[in-house]
């Protein structure tokens, strides 16, 4: 292996797979960067064994040469020594030469380092996947759809599925679920994808998510989704982002949707963000109760911390139907939901004070946030 | 302002109680014991009489009749000392408002600002506490005196005890003559192991280790290490607070049990027991918590095998049943069928249980919580064996048993 490399592009994408990689691996091998010459590029590689990044550098883009090659072949490299010698470079190319005994030398400017790899027979082979059950999507699209749910995943190991986003396919329509059994999101979306394609019970782990979202930062085109039983694959032009899948079954989300309101409340979603920040002002270890009182011309707000103080505030509102409600949640959830709309206007249906109520953008039905309200 | 702290221990307090109780027992020698049949046997308390023979606290009820043949042996009542703690804390709040009570029989005043209600010096104000003590319970108070809560202790437990008036003074001008020459051992907070360190340092007495350097300590023992050199130069700044013992950090229960334990079958049923004493006592304090926690320990005792381990709960509960899977769950995966001596469960990171987070999947939260009521009310009423599980009432089960008992001994 010998190429020489335009620092910049190559620091993309080692940082890009280094996201993989995890020094509390219990496979060695996995602390490492594989790196491929072939014919059509240079092809990184990271991994977690849960979660694995390839990103390939083709020679040529728009007949500009972005690799120089003079030999083939691979290794694999420390990744924590490697990002920073790449990131410290200090020319404007890099050459990477294998020598004997897998010690590469990377050479850029005027500094020279000797970096003692593994053989590239050691890495892991990456998972396979059937086609077959493939959709197509904007990247734009997906980023927000991830955005918009993977937040209500669950952080406790209690109940591993819920640390994951469920994936289901129907119609070409694709709906994302997460839950920690304290809120709920849900949010749909139309794909490109053969009517024959449906999957349900899919379980993503939110935290490859979180990834793949930064991941797709930039990326303008539209990617492939792939599953197979075990695994998700997402592929753009340059990238493959394999997500082991999680086991267990997904509760049953759809019935605890509700369909009918005891009140429903228009709000500026901004104004109610502003109010409800205001009363976390007081809250300790970001659990706050808050208590939303709504009438039809009147909204308030109070929330009172134990041995700090209180707080009252009138909200104006919208538009307010329904009969009275005095409700209490934990404004966190309340405000994470409420970023997530991403909308100027938010609805927020009431079925009682001790049941879920749901936050929706005005005038979109398909996304949905529900949080299950704290009893006082 | 100097604080003025007095901390009261009872004398012999099981013991006294008893004689206190039955006056024909005055003049005997009596040990309170429990039944050697439920492995219970040591001596709880000893009274003054049975000591002179040389009955100690904490040796095996044999050992002590072996000493003094006619030994009288009183089973314990747990209840009735209980009662009788509760009764000398709200006696002592006639004297200050700030009582914290430290153990059964020990309890710390703040008499700074009520002192001059009271007497005109803090050793006749003691005498005034011994005396109403003495003529509402019928037992002898021992008083230690000092500006703060270390040096009344270590008053009360090296000079009080031992002089005919038991009150005794500790305070910062007599601390270098009276607690110095003291072995280190005898400085509150330095156990057997830690005195053997301090030994080896060349630290033996209270004076050593108060003239020692505090980083010299610091670096050995960290924080533990600058509070011993405090404690050993009558530094303590810690206020008498009547909440410390109001909010818990756990809940937990521990039971040993009366044969080893060998069947799976049998110690679930204890475990079981355990998980419902632990959430009945949660919701009486009006907690949930998030962990759990199971411990076992064998029964082999020259071979220590156990364990004590942890794990999250899905949602914070204080619902028995939910608890035994959880501990049913961590207990099957670190035991490893050795039978078993003892078993406890704790429930700790607590929070509120009024202010509940509602969930999504658990809807029939409301019927547990419902029937948990119910249950509740029926053992205030009607005592805590008024309701029990059907396999409580096989040969394993423990809880008709507990229901009698306070802290393994009977009420």
């Amino acid at each position: 292996m010998h190429i020489v490399v335009e620092q910049n592009r190559f620091q993309e994408a080692v940082n890009q797979v280094a996201k993989a990689v995890s020094s509390r691996t219990t496979i060695p091998v996995l602390t490492g960067i594989k790196l491929e010459v072939n014919r059509e590029g240079c092809v990184l590689t990271g991994s977690d064994s849960d979660m694995t990044i390839q990103v390939t550098i083709p020679t040529h883009e728009n007949d500009k040469e972005l690799i120089k090659v003079d030999k083939l072949g691979s290794i694999i490299l420390p990744a924590k020594y490697f990002t920073e010698i790449v990131k410290k470079a200090p020319g404007q190319q890099l050459e990477l030469e294998l020598t004997a005994h897998n010690v590469v030398k990377i050479g850029s400017g005027s500094a020279v380092f000797q970096l003692n790899g593994i053989d590239a027979e050691e890495y892991p082979q990456l998972p396979s996947i059937n086609e077959n059950q493939m959709f197509r999507l904007s990247a734009q699209l997906f980023k927000t759809m991830i955005r918009q749910t993977a937040f209500a995943a669950a952080t406790s190991e209690a109940r591993p599925q819920l640390t994951g986003v469920l994936m289901k396919l129907e119609n070409k329509t694709l709906t994302m679920v997460a839950t920690d059994s304290h809120r709920l999101s849900r949010r749909t979306a139309q794909t490109e994808a053969d009517e024959s394609v449906q999957f349900d019970q899919v379980i993503v782990p939110s935290r490859s998510l979180s990834e793949l979202q930064r991941l797709l930062d930039g990326e303008e085109t539209t990617i492939e989704v792939l599953i197979s039983s075990h695994q998700l694959l997402v592929k753009t032009d340059h990238l493959l982002f394999f997500s082991r899948l999680l086991d267990g079954t997904y509760p049953d989300t759809d019935r605890i949707i509700p369909d009918s309101f005891k009140g429903t409340l228009t709000v500026e979603t901004q104004a109610m963000i502003n109010a409800l920040e205001r009363a976390s002002l007081l809250a300790r270890d970001g659990k706050h109760v808050v208590k939303l009182n709504c009438q039809p011309d009147r909204l308030e707000i109070n929330s009172t911390a134990p041995e700090v103080g209180q707080v009252v505030e009138q909200i104006d509102l919208v538009r307010y139907e329904g009969e009275e409600i005095q409700i209490a949640f934990n404004a966190k959830y309340m405000l994470e939901a409420l970023r997530a709309l991403e909308s100027d206007r938010a609805e927020i249906g009431f079925t009682g004070a001790l049941s879920p109520f749901m936050l929706k953008p005005v005038d979109q039905d398909d996304l949905l946030q529900l949080i299950v309200p704290v009893r006082t | 302002m100097e604080r003025i702290i007095f901390l009261v221990d009872i004398q012999s307090f099981f013991a006294s109680i008893e004689k206190a109780d039955n006056p024909s027992l005055r003049d005997k020698p009596i040990v309170v014991a429990g039944d050697p049949e439920r492995r219970s046997g040591v001596i709880l308390a000893a009274c003054p009489l049975a000591k002179r023979w040389g009955v100690e606290t904490a040796e095996a009820l044999w050992e002590a009749q072996q000493k003094c043949p006619h030994l009288t042996v009183v089973k314990p009542r747990m209840q009735k000392y209980v009662q009788a703690s509760l009764e000398i804390t709200n006696l002592m709040y006639t004297f200050s408002d700030l009582v914290e009570p430290y153990s059964i029989d020990e309890q710390f005043i703040d008499l700074t600002h009520s002192l001059h209600l009271l007497a005109k010096t803090p050793a006749q104000a003691a005498l005034l506490i011994q005396k109403t003590i003495y003529q509402r319970l019928g037992v002898k108070a021992r008083i230690g005196i000092g500006p703060n809560k270390v040096l009344a202790k270590m008053a009360c437990d090296h000079f009080a005890k031992k002089n005919e008036r038991g009150i005794a003074v500790l305070d910062r001008e007599t601390l270098a003559e009276r607690l110095w020459p003291l072995p280190v051992r005898a400085l509150f907070g330095v156990g057997r192991r830690l005195a053997h360190h301090l030994e080896r340092m060349g630290i033996r007495t209270i004076g050593h280790l108060a003239q020692t350097p505090v980083t010299v300590l610091k670096k050995r023992w960290g924080i533990n290490g600058e509070r011993l050199w405090l404690t050993a130069n009558g530094i303590d700044h810690s206020p008498v607070s009547p909440a410390s013992h109001s909010r818990s950090k756990s809940i937990g229960h521990h039971m040993t049990l009366p044969r080893d334990y060998m069947a799976l079958e049998e110690i679930k049923v204890v475990l079981l027991e355990l998980c419902e004493e632990v959430s009945r006592r949660s919701r009486m304090k009006d907690y949930v918590g998030h962990t759990i926690s199971v411990g076992v320990r064998g029964a082999r005792l020259d071979t220590p095998i156990g364990f004590y381990r942890q794990t999250q709960l899905p949602e914070k509960t204080n619902h028995g049943p939910d608890l035994f899977q959880a501990a049913l769950t961590l207990f099957n995966q670190h035991w490893s069928g050795y039978p078993i001596r003892s078993i406890g469960v704790t429930l700790s990171g607590l929070e509120r249980a009024s202010e509940q987070q509602l969930t999504l999947f658990d809807q029939p939260l409301v019927k547990k919580e419902r029937l948990n009521r119910v249950v509740d009310q029926i053992k205030e009423r009607y005592g805590d064996s008024a309701l029990l599980r059907a396999v409580s009432l096989t040969g394993a089960g423990q809880a008709r048993e507990r229901a009698q008992k306070i802290g393994g001994h009977y009420k």
